[in-house]
């Protein structure tokens, strides 16, 4: 049962990854980027690229993926520039398509660069071994995980809510219009909130390269949990991003033992019926 | 009809039948793919560009369709196929009945879109846990059917036959679709995509409406599913899948939206890209990425709107000379409203 | 004359604020009452509860003898209340005639008119077209039946919308601030134009309005709020009498306020 839930735990804090990136975009730029999944698997070919199938340590193994944040940053910046930009006074549904767009063009060359070949990547040395607590068995990833999601959200809630960029960031979201004409330089910070977001997507592509199959189809498989995980937190909020990941990846590792033959079922009849009870997300109040 | 569209209907369809004549079997076999994908792009952009509804589940109703149909040309050989395409409208109309029925009352707009996902992909797990329904690797070697007319009988086991019944039956619901969206129905649903509080305000029950709209489009779907079953000869789990759902909204845009007819020019573009470059692995996507990123970013209205923006400046040059700008900000559709 | 609209007792909330607190009046077949009150008063609050744009805590909604406090907007149309919006709404993605099809077309199958459309005639019927046409007149949009709406300026907007009201074939028509926005001349017009139209179809009308020189042009009767109360309803001369009033808009000249 315990093992359920730290195993649930893990898989949410992996959803988490993504989906921090993909509530952060759209709290600001109110974009639900489709692309999103595609920048984090092309993170994790990076860092694939520099560690190879077994990470010789640990601290390589976290070089490359801060080496494949930076790199999905840049190309953050990259489509900030010629595509995200122009998307500002675009009705919602053109946006999804945009960013869409964006995602065949990156599984494109995913696939023309490295090929649809399949790559089974270890855990580091120190993460692939296991904690073990009397009965409880914990593998170290999983422990490690549950440890990095958590960082990754205190410190996002905090550089949200106590920094002076993020309060700015935060009074351009509700009123960009106003705020640069209080002198603020608004593109330069949407960029700047763009590439921390494609950031997070490359740097969560590096992190949960282990156990992981590397194929062309790794973007999708994230991106949907995250996706239900924004949706269901409340969109653009980081908390309910945060909790509903961790409810996501309970329900989903509860699901993988009682269920054992029908993966995913629990996932969506949970978002089903969340949704229709609850449709403002987890802390929305019923006016909205 | 202008008589440019009705002579451009005719030659479309005259080249359409045909190929089988002409044209080698792949080819036939795709372009008769393409028919399928092109009545069930129509269907969805009903919802869309008509009524403001994106759903992101819409490949739900074509696998029901799709594994109706297949079923029972394997194990239900006595059933009629007309009864099975009948059959498959018909399930496919009483599901996006139910679904409207609570969903279209509890949720709009993104939420709406996440829910008809959340939906078709508990569809697609259940689809591909049923074991009657081959599991992941789907129901393969489908028959074709002979459809008995009462006067005569159709052998469609060729190919070729198979194709001549599928572009007309296509023909057919194009036609139903036509005549929905161009009618007074049509207008009605147009205004409740612009705007529907003042649609409201008019006496229209907005509700009703959008119901009526998404039953009519999930039976299209489906009958597009069930038509898609014996020309494929296979039906996977993965028609079902969330990615499948994303091919009509696609086509819609590409070709565009607000223009009845944009949703089969975006089905015929893809296909001829999908064609032009199965080659080399990963092009495809990059070319539609790109084409896609394009459209969305210098002609929202897709290649019809261009088109008619063409049409219209050389009509009246000056009129047309500011509509270019607002293209963007009056003719995207605004999904329904967040009441 | 007889009661057509009555409100009575209506309250509404939004969260803890309380924007009407108590809310009762009368309208009477063929009068126009005039809504008036300081910004923040609850004037649009109210226009929307009365219309069925929003739902109301507490209180009754009675239209020509029924109950229609929990009624959706679409049945009080069909039941003949008519209304604009203080920005026009029209559909930009039709053309001007197109505009007043969809309403004759939406009153006719509501109301399940024997002349209803099927849905297999593509083409609105000739009735229907000449219908819409006379309502353009009326308005005096018929020389910009082929138009696209989108391209109308402000005021041609405003009288379309009205056309697509009069459509419906309202007993009442409710009308929230019909000239903001518009230049005085503009203004003039619109008073004008709903001073005609009311006289020829004996419509009723309330309307919300900033505007004192129109609201003294046309309203039989003049209801005022401030603070989600009323403090006064009467004639124009009992209203300017009225030291309530008087005190509430003190220091304003009567038109001051802005929407």
């Amino acid at each position: 049962m315990l093992f359920t839930i730290i195993n649930g735990l893990a898989t949410g804090m992996a959803v988490f990854l993504v989906a921090a990136g993909l509530t952060l975009i759209f709290g600001i730029l109110k974009i639900l980027n489709f692309a999103h999944g595609a920048f984090f698997m092309i993170g994790a070919y990076v860092a694939f690229m520099i560690v190879g199938s077994n990470p010789p340590s640990l601290w390589l193994f976290l070089l490359a993926s801060v080496a494949a944040g930076l790199v999905v940053g840049a190309l953050g910046f990259i489509t900030d520039r010629t595509v995200l930009r122009r998307l500002r006074d675009v009705d919602e549904a053109y946006m999804l398509i945009a960013t869409f767009a964006v995602l065949l063009i990156c599984e494109g060359a995913v696939k023309l660069i490295w090929g649809v070949n399949y790559a089974s990547i270890n855990p580091p040395p120190l993460l692939d071994d296991a904690i073990i607590v009397g009965s409880l068995f914990i593998p170290t990833y999983s422990a490690f995980l549950i440890g990095f999601g958590v960082l990754v959200y205190v410190a996002l809630d905090l550089a949200i809510h106590r920094t002076w960029l993020g309060k700015l960031l935060q009074a351009i979201s509700n009123d960009s219009w106003m705020t640069g004409l209080l002198g603020v330089n608004v593109p330069v910070a949407l960029t700047l909130s763009v590439v921390a977001s494609f950031m997070l997507a490359g740097l969560a592509g590096g992190i949960l390269l282990p156990n992981q199959t590397l194929s062309p189809v790794l973007g999708g498989s994230y991106l949907l949990l995250a996706f239900i995980a924004v949706i269901i937190g409340g969109l653009g909020d980081i908390r309910g991003a945060f909790i509903a990941s961790a409810l996501l990846g309970v329900i989903e590792s509860a699901s993988s033992v009682l269920l054992p033959n029908i993966p995913g079922l629990a996932t969506y009849v949970f978002v089903v019926v969340f949704l229709l009870v609850k449709p403002q997300g987890l802390f929305g109040s019923a006016s909205t | 009809m202008k008589p440019i569209h009705f002579l451009a209907i005719a030659a479309a369809l005259v080249v359409l039948a045909s190929l089988p004549v002409w044209a080698n079997q792949g080819v036939t076999f795709i372009v008769g793919l393409a028919l399928v994908e092109a009545v069930f792009a129509l269907s969805w952009n009903l919802l869309f560009g008509f009524t403001g509804m994106a759903s992101f589940g819409h490949a739900a109703f074509f696998a029901i369709g799709g594994y109706l149909c297949g079923a029972g040309l394997r194990y239900a050989t006595g059933v009629p196929f007309l009864a099975l395409l009948g059959g498959a409208g018909a399930l496919g109309a009483l599901t996006a009945f139910l679904v409207g029925l609570v969903a279209l009352r509890r949720s709009s707009g993104i939420h709406f879109a996440i829910l008809t996902l959340a939906l078709s992909e508990v569809l697609r797990v259940l689809i591909a846990y049923s074991t009657a329904l081959g599991r992941e690797d789907g129901l393969s070697a489908i028959p074709r059917p002979a459809v008995n007319l009462g006067v005569a009988r159709l052998d469609l086991t060729s190919g070729q036959s198979y194709y001549w019944f599928l572009l007309v039956a296509s023909a057919l619901l194009a036609w139903v679709l036509w005549l929905v969206a161009k009618g007074p129905l049509g207008r009605v649903l147009q205004t409740i995509r612009q705007d529907p509080e003042r649609a409201a305000f008019m006496g229209v029950d907005v509700w009703r409406y959008r119901l009526g709209a998404f039953t009519l489009s999930g039976a299209v779907a489906a009958v597009s599913g069930a038509l898609y079953a014996p020309w494929a000869q296979i039906i996977t789990p993965d028609s079902a899948h969330w990615i499948h759902s994303t091919q009509p909204m696609l086509a819609s845009l590409l070709g565009g939206a607000q223009s009845f007819w944009g949703p089969v020019i975006g089905t015929i573009l893809f296909t001829a890209i999908n064609y032009a470059t199965r080659t080399l692995i990963g092009l495809s996507e990059i070319v539609i990425g790109v084409v896609l990123l394009v459209i969305v970013l210098s002609a929202p209205s897709g290649v019809m709107g261009l088109l008619r923006r063409f049409e219209s400046r050389r009509n009246r040059p000056a009129a047309a000379a500011g509509g270019g700008a607002r293209v963007r900000a009056a003719t995207v559709p605004t999904p329904a409203g967040e009441a | 004359m007889s009661t057509l609209l009555s409100i009575a007792d209506i309250r509404k909330s939004y969260g803890a604020l309380e924007v009407l607190k108590g809310v009762t009046l009368d309208v009477a077949e063929g009068e126009t009452f005039a809504i008036i009150g300081p910004n923040g008063a609850g004037k649009t609050t109210l226009f929307r509860v009365m219309t069925g744009e929003a739902p109301c805590n507490a209180g009754t909604v009675r239209y020509a003898g029924r109950d229609v406090t929990r009624a959706p907007a679409f049945e009080r149309v069909r039941l003949g209340m008519g209304r604009t919006f203080q920005v026009a709404r029209i559909f930009p993605d039709f053309t001007v005639e197109e505009n007043v099809i969809v309403a004759v077309e939406a009153r006719r199958s509501s109301r399940g008119d024997a002349a209803a459309p099927r849905w297999f005639q593509t083409r609105p019927r000739a009735d229907v077209r000449a219908e819409a046409m006379e309502q353009l007149e009326r308005v005096g949009l018929a020389d910009k039946a082929a138009s696209d709406a989108r391209f109308l300026s402000h005021g041609d907007k405003k009288r379309l919308e009205f056309a697509i009201a009069l459509a419906g074939r309202p007993k009442i028509l409710m009308l929230d601030e019909p000239t903001a926005g518009m230049s005085p001349a503009d203004r003039m017009a619109t008073a004008e134009l709903i001073r005609r139209l009311r006289g020829e179809s004996g419509l009723t009308v309330v309307m919300t309005e900033h505007d004192m020189d129109v609201i003294f042009g046309l309203a039989n009767r003049i209801f005022v709020m401030n603070h989600g109360e009323p403090i006064a309803c009467g004639t124009l001369d009992e209203i300017r009498a009225n030291p309530t009033v008087q005190e509430v808009y003190l220091g304003k000249e009567m038109y001051g306020a802005e929407g």
